[in-house]
């Protein structure tokens, strides 16, 4: 088996606050691995420990105890993130450098110069498609743009690894589908992606597997199929159902005791309904 | 894109211990930073100032009025490359933390030093292009005036030139341009790195840009007390025991920046001597790098 | 030592490495700073008397490394106190403006210029002011001009603009031609003096009673040193100081008296 492109390991991160010493938990022994290759997706709520992890996993804060490596090498060491494109929440790029030079800007911290940079910004442009706005200055770019040429700046050393905190945040629901067509590109050409989210419609759409988080603990996790199943419940997509099949199978239903009809429509976003089964239960252990 | 599969193959790329391409690009980004957020149109402002100053009636003699033009020129530069390097450094860093473009920087294969001495570096060019132009800009203000007050003198003297005439013009040389003053705009140019790597330490601490602003400018006035300390405070023995440990601590932790103010003596035309400027280059270069090490020592595993 | 380094507060580390570093670049800062002073470029600090006279913004812009900003706007203020005869007022501005700046000679020789001069004219001309007040502001003025340009005299040695400027209070006010005469001596020799001091030394210790024999002996000897010296004034002088001092007509300069109109008095 290949090596896991992100490997966190009984992390737990505390944080002090102020001069009286008491303190956050705010990752508690988490554990998860991010296949080479997968679509892995962290949701949680607002201070779940989502950041967190994610800034442990790119080397931005240190571990209170535990680890997280990435392919093999400590978070903490440089050359992981040379693997790593990291597209933060809301990202902020310098407003006065344009689309073009902002990637010449990235391009050259990871030591890319000359033809190859240039044909590099050139291939990455034409993905986000911002080939137009090249030469604008960021100031100039609407949400979903600086999202686009955001998520350009983070494949510019093509790392093996792209982390995105949010990556549809605040971005209108078109300019939401580009950045998930863009991610699903991602995946078709064989990137590892571990984003965070809060849009459960979103990671369903784009998630290999999923890991949710509550108060820095890890809740559930398993590929789509294994969350959404509820092995007491079955499910039926008819097509082109007549209402008279439709009412022979009411009948078929009303002459069995023990079963009956839970709900009937179109197919809905269970995620969202697990994750706010998750949130209930969570709200329940706590008063408990 | 059709390499990138290929890539998920591929081992670790390795990263040098520190790359002086990594801290280029880091400063050319800082100084087209402030570029674009229009610094250097403080140059006008010198400009029009120089301008005030160079046709500013002066009752006295041509000599007093090169003099009074040439500090207050000089004067204005010292001010400005000081004011610029803490201003400038103290928005640098915590504008790109609050941004988050920090982040996105610190993610790349970028050493915190790198960062560290990018920014430092960016401020330090932008200072010493601005310095450079106000230089420029000084001289040939001072010429042209010196220029004028000459051939005011030997106009005044139509019948060949007297004795005093002589005098006269030698004084205006005296009080005029002299390539000496390079070295004065050099001095202010080492105050300005000196207070910018004072500046970048306070920064890697604080949280805000005005507290790291109001310090530095603090740190910086109470920087120029060095001598007074030791000539008066020091000097007090009615002092208790606490005061005489305090200003002792004080003038160890403080930076001296009185004596970086060598730039004076220099524009009222005192001779330079060589070995003293290589000292004081040396002494900068040893702030700069003192400074770096121990901002490094607080930003090497801040967390953001 | 590592786990040491891990727990320590940051700012507890930097504080102990600025401390290091200051008791090292200490001794060697101090040394630097007396060379610097002694090779004149870098200031003194202000004397503490200036430094009560100072207002809180002059103060720290002083401390605050912009001594010489301050210095020049209060030469300008001195000179707005010129303009509108305010005599003390001007005092006070260059009180502190030579103490900022002790070591440039202007200053010096424009608040002689302003005292020497300009408020003793004032002082001959403002009828508003009673003759008695204005005979004794004269002195007082003319006076004050001298103790000033001999304190800027002992900051600056080798000062000729400043003693250009007491030997004219000297001579235009206090119409002391034996001082003149010594000023104009002290004159000689020093790296910017104007030829003619050495002239002017003969020609006011002329007036001088009791040396008109030094003043001929003197002049002759500038005479003789060749022709760039056979001036108007030092020949009309010369032949004065022979009538007077009834030299023989052998010994005498041959010259002739030149025919100058403005030129028999130097």
């Amino acid at each position: 088996m290949s090596e896991p492109a992100v490997e966190v390991k009984n992390l737990t991160k505390v944080f002090s606050t102020g001069l009286s010493k008491n303190y956050v938990v705010a990752v508690d022994n988490l554990s998860f691995e991010v296949a080479a290759g997968e679509v892995y997706g962290l949701i949680g709520p607002n201070g779940s420990g989502k950041s967190t992890t994610m800034k442990v996993v790119l080397g931005l804060m240190a571990a209170s105890s535990g680890s997280a490596k990435v392919f093999g090498l400590d978070s903490g060491d440089i050359r992981a993130r040379n693997e790593i494109g990291f597209l933060p929440e809301n990202p902020y790029f310098y407003k006065h450098l344009s689309g073009e030079e902002t990637l010449k800007f990235y391009g050259k911290l990871c030591g890319i110069k000359g033809s190859e940079l240039k044909d590099r910004i050139a291939d990455l442009l034409k993905l986000v498609d911002l080939e137009n706005a090249a030469n604008r200055r960021l100031g100039g770019y609407s949400k979903g743009m600086l999202q686009r040429i955001g998520l350009a700046q983070t494949l510019i050393q093509n790392p093996r690894l792209v982390i995105l905190d949010e990556p549809t945040a605040g971005v209108d629901p078109v300019g939401s589908r580009q950045i998930r067509d863009l991610i699903l590109k991602l995946k078709e050409d064989g990137y590892t992606v571990f984003l965070c989210s809060h849009l459960l419609e979103q990671v369903q759409e784009v998630c290999d597997r999923v890991g949710i988080i509550f108060k820095g603990r890890m809740r559930r996790e398993g590929t789509l199929d294994e969350l959404i199943q509820i092995d007491s419940q079955t499910a039926m997509t008819l097509e082109n159902a007549s209402p008279e099949l439709m009412s022979k199978i009411h009948d078929l239903i009303a002459s069995d005791e023990a079963a009956g009809i839970i709900e009937e429509g179109h197919p809905r976003t269970t995620l969202e309904r697990l994750f706010i089964q998750i949130a209930d239960q969570n709200k329940k252990e706590e008063s408990a | 894109m059709s390499d990138s599969k290929t890539t998920l193959q591929s081992p670790a790329r390795s990263v040098p211990l520190f790359s002086i391409s990594r801290v280029w690009t880091l400063a050319i980004s800082t100084l087209t930073q402030l570029i674009r957020m229009k610094t250097f149109y403080f140059l006008f402002a010198f400009a029009v100032l120089l301008l005030v100053i160079g046709n500013f009636n002066f009752a006295s003699s041509p000599a007093q009025a090169l003099s009074t033009i040439k500090k207050v020129s000089f004067g204005a530069m010292d001010l400005f490359a000081w004011l610029f390097a803490i201003v400038a450094t103290a928005l640098l860093i915590p504008r790109d933390i609050e941004d988050r473009t920090l982040y996105t920087i610190l993610s790349k294969p970028v050493r915190r030093i790198e960062y560290l001495l990018g920014k430092l570096g960016g401020v330090l060019i932008v200072i010493g292009i601005s310095l450079s132009v106000m230089f420029l800009v000084c001289a040939g203000m001072i010429q042209w005036q010196e220029m004028g007050y000459i051939a005011d003198e030997v106009s005044a003297s139509p019948n060949g030139i007297s004795d005093e005439t002589r005098q006269a013009i030698l004084l205006i040389e005296k009080n005029g341009f002299h390539s000496d003053l390079a070295v004065a705009a050099l001095a202010s140019f080492m105050k300005a790195a000196v207070v910018a790597s004072v500046t970048i330490l306070l920064s890697t601490f604080a949280s805000s840009s005005l507290f790291t602003i109001i310090v530095s400018v603090l740190v910086f006035l109470v920087g120029h007390a060095h001598t007074m300390a030791t000539n008066f405070w020091l000097a007090e023995t009615d002092n208790n025991m606490v005061v005489q440990m305090l200003l002792k601590l004080f003038k160890i932790i403080i930076p001296n920046f009185q004596i970086f103010s060598f730039s004076e003596g220099i524009v009222q035309g005192a001779a330079l001597v060589p070995a003293l400027i290589w000292q004081m280059t040396g002494l900068t270069g040893a702030y700069l790098v003192v400074f770096l090490l121990l901002s490094l020592l607080t930003f090497v595993d801040k967390e953001f | 030592m590592k786990a040491l380094f891990q727990k320590s507060p940051r700012w507890l580390l930097v504080l102990v490495g600025l401390a290091i570093f200051g008791i090292v670049r200490a001794p060697f800062e101090e040394h630097t700073r007396k060379k610097l002073v002694d090779s004149h470029l870098l200031l003194p600090p202000p004397a503490q008397d200036a430094i009560q006279q100072m207002s809180q913004s002059a103060l720290m812009g002083t401390l605050g490394g912009l001594r010489t900003l301050v210095s020049s706007y209060l030469v300008l203020e001195a000179f707005e106190h010129f303009s509108n005869k305010e005599w003390e007022e001007l005092r006070s501005a260059y009180a502190i403006v030579t103490s900022l700046e002790p070591r440039d000679e202007n200053h010096w020789r424009d608040v002689v210029w302003h005292l020497g001069i300009n408020a003793t004219a004032n002082m001959q001309l403002d009828e508003t002011i009673p003759e008695f007040e204005r005979k004794r502001r004269f002195n007082e003025y003319a006076l004050l001009a001298v103790e000033l340009a001999e304190q800027g005299i002992a900051q600056n040695p080798d000062s000729a603009v400043i003693r250009q400027q007491l030997a004219e209070v000297y001579r235009e006010k206090l119409k002391d031609d034996c001082a003149t005469a010594r000023v104009y001596q002290d004159l000689v020799g020093l790296p910017e003096a104007p030829q003619y001091a050495e002239r002017f030394a003969g020609y006011f210790l002329a007036k001088c009673p009791g040396h008109e024999q030094e003043a001929y002996d003197h002049l002759l000897r500038l005479y003789y040193e060749g022709e760039h010296n056979h001036v108007a004034s030092l020949i009309i002088t010369i032949k004065d100081l022979e009538k007077q001092l009834e030299i023989p007509r052998s010994l005498r300069i041959t010259e002739p008296y030149p025919d100058l109109p403005g030129l028999t008095q130097p």
